[in-house]
């Protein structure tokens, strides 16, 4: 039972940063409708940013804010400059899905070309290990955890109460309706943008701070866990993506340390396998099905 | 020519050919039925890894482990490597039987893709793990000694494959089920109002495509002789996808085109390139192309070098309003009225 609890505790951590990563991912296909499968390496450049932030002696919590900062405004940059135009141009999902992957590519590589393929790590303490009901934690896991519960809270009082929230669940819901009620839909969605980019970078920063290793694959390796956690709790919901996170990262963590560590990742999709087999549309499927990514 | 030069030359011609197949097999999932499988490539490693298994036999199992261990005869991993593959695709291709979302399933192929490059390099006792298997037998290793005849041989053989596959496409694509194809790319409601039996049809295709890969993956290894999980990630399907977008989808020319554009010629072409800065700056950049030359394709050229040919009907007469034949009327001063609108609508 204790050893159940312990890995319970490691997956926490996991799930902790996939959450904020998997809000993310799943806010950007709400608003824009597509799969943005260059959202690893943005990850990966915000946590390069709070990288160069960290080594030129900046501590490494306001480093990781202007990682965040550094990742939103690519992802805006990104969104304005490539998806918008190749939404207004092309209807066919195939278009858009390869543009996201060939921008991810050009991303992580440019990342590479500049960086090299060297791994580097944060300036950091991992702080003292701390004890909580049989599960340990250095410090800084107990404050990604703290960051990640912040961010769902955050997010469900944004999506509940304030208009911008509103506005942005009535477009992933239905643009057009809300495009006719007068929601400006391009500066809501620049506003995702910003947000989900900002999310990526705290993501890639709270990632390399748990794994302490950062190389220009850093982001896209973990891409697919993000993924799996979106679509397991219903492509499109934050609810979902919340949901889906604390079952991939815990079910993850806990077969790893019950059955073999190698099957750490395997375990995570063949959750999502099961659930995909019975609910195409994940678990929480009110948006996936308003989009009709299954019939 | 020197002898390195003949070794460079056969090199590239298998690597080209393999290439065409593996396209060729793309075009007919993407091109033709537009099903988004971004689990191509393991396709290709089942194949590979199928000729491994079956031609390796047993003495090399003292330092790695695999199931099977025969060592057949050459004709039979070649078929067999079809065969499973095309199986491997009937079982993957049972996910689409939900129909889901055209995007969605390439996300649950890519996961599923993955999931194969988690489960070859964990499971050690059945793929010996991200070591992969080395010492594959060369196929018609009895036939000659010398390295260079048999590697022009090894040309000839993949030369012998890639125009079969071809062939056979282009057979297809121009047959009624091509038509039947085609019809489910562009409207899978109304081919299946129609009376096409839209699943069975996407499942074929999930069999085919997935036999000729794996044709292609037991052609490359035949060559190579080595086998590991870590040379068929997924960014390689990325790369046949863009071959496919650059030269051409659902033409008979493009995939041959792309392939030997897009993984040979870039991946070959910066090969005499001095070095300059850090050895990873080669191969990024030469990602960097591969990346921006996809988007350029798409905004400009989202046909391809050879673009799909779409037969063309004569189009019936659209019924014209009472406005447009008062706009389309020429001045000669008579009233609208003047012109019975059967005259003006022959116009």
């Amino acid at each position: 039972m204790s050893s159940f609890l312990l890995y319970v505790g490691f997956g926490l951590v996991s799930a902790s940063i996939l959450c904020i990563s998997a809000i993310g991912f799943t806010l950007q296909f709400g608003i824009s409708n597509l799969f943005n499968l260059a959202f690893g390496s943005t990850m990966t450049a915000g946590a390069f940013v709070a990288y160069i932030a960290n080594s030129n002696g900046l501590n490494i919590w306001p480093s990781l804010v202007l990682g965040a900062a550094g990742a939103a405004l690519l992802s805006l940059f990104i969104s304005r400059t490539i998806y918008a135009p190749f939404k207004g141009r092309v209807k066919s999902l195939f278009t858009l899905i390869m543009v996201t992957l060939g921008v991810g590519i050009i991303l992580q590589y440019t990342m590479e070309a500049i960086w090299g393929a060297n791994n580097v790590s944060y300036n950091m303490a991992v702080g003292r290990s701390v004890h909580v009901a049989g599960m340990i934690f250095t410090s800084t896991q107990l404050v990604v955890i703290g960051i990640a519960a912040a961010v769902s809270l955050a997010m469900h009082s944004l999506l509940k109460y304030t208009r911008v929230g509103k506005a942005m669940r009535a477009i992933a819901v239905n643009e057009r309706l809300a495009r006719n009620c007068g929601i400006s839909v391009r500066r809501v969605t620049d506003y995702t943008w910003l947000l989900s980019g900002a999310l990526s970078g705290l993501a890639g920063g709270a990632l390399v701070m748990d794994v302490q290793i950062l190389n220009f694959g850093t982001g896209d390796g973990f891409l697919i866990l993000i993924v799996a956690a979106a679509v397991l709790g219903g492509i499109g919901s934050p609810y979902g993506a919340m949901l889906g996170a604390l079952i991939i990262g815990v079910s993850s963590e806990v077969a790893a340390g019950f059955i073999n560590p190698a099957f750490k990742t395997v375990t995570a999709f063949i959750v999502l396998g099961l659930v995909l087999l019975v609910r195409p549309t994940g678990v929480v499927s009110s948006i996936a099905s308003a989009k009709e990514v299954a019939r | 020519m020197s002898s390195a030069w003949q070794f460079y030359v056969a090199t590239l011609l298998v690597y080209a050919f393999v290439y065409i197949i593996a396209v060729t097999g793309l075009n007919l999932q993407f091109g033709v039925t537009g099903i988004y499988n971004f689990a191509f490539i393991m396709f290709q490693a089942c194949g590979a890894y199928t000729t491994a298994v079956l031609t390796l036999g047993r003495s090399t199992k003292s330092f790695q482990h695999f199931i099977l261990g025969y060592s057949l005869p050459f004709p039979i991993p070649l078929i067999a490597s079809g065969l499973v593959s095309g199986a491997l695709g009937l079982v993957v291709g049972a996910l689409t039987v939900r129909r889901l979302r055209a995007d969605y399933l390439a996300i649950v192929m890519l996961v599923v893709s993955l999931i194969a490059t988690a489960l070859t390099t964990d499971a050690t006792g059945l793929f010996n793990g991200a070591q992969g298997l080395a010492l594959i037998p060369q196929p018609f290793a009895s036939i000659t000694s010398s390295t260079i005849a048999y590697n022009w041989l090894y040309v000839g053989f993949a030369g012998l494959v890639c125009v079969g596959t071809c062939l056979a496409v282009r057979r297809v694509i121009g047959s009624p089920l091509g038509r039947a194809l085609r019809a489910v790319r562009e409207n899978d409601a109304a081919a299946s109002a129609l009376g096409k039996n839209v699943t069975a049809l996407r499942l074929g295709m999930f069999a085919a495509g997935g036999c000729i890969a794996g044709l292609s993956g037991s052609v490359l290894v035949g060559f190579i002789q080595v086998w590991s999980p870590s040379s068929w990630l997924y960014g390689e399907t990325f790369v046949l996808f863009t071959a496919l977008v650059v030269g051409g989808a659902a033409s008979n020319l493009g995939p041959v085109v792309g392939a030997v554009i897009v993984p040979v010629g870039l991946a070959e072409g910066t090969r005499y390139l001095p070095q300059i800065g850090a050895p990873t700056l080669v191969p990024s950049l030469e990602w960097i192309v591969i990346g921006v030359m996809l988007l350029l394709f798409l905004w400009f050229w989202p046909g391809g070098i050879v673009p799909e040919r779409k037969r063309k009907f004569p189009q019936t007469e659209p019924r014209k309003t009472a406005s447009h034949i008062l706009v389309e009327l020429p001045n000669d001063g008579l009233q609208p009225g003047a012109v019975p609108v059967r005259e003006a609508t022959r116009r």
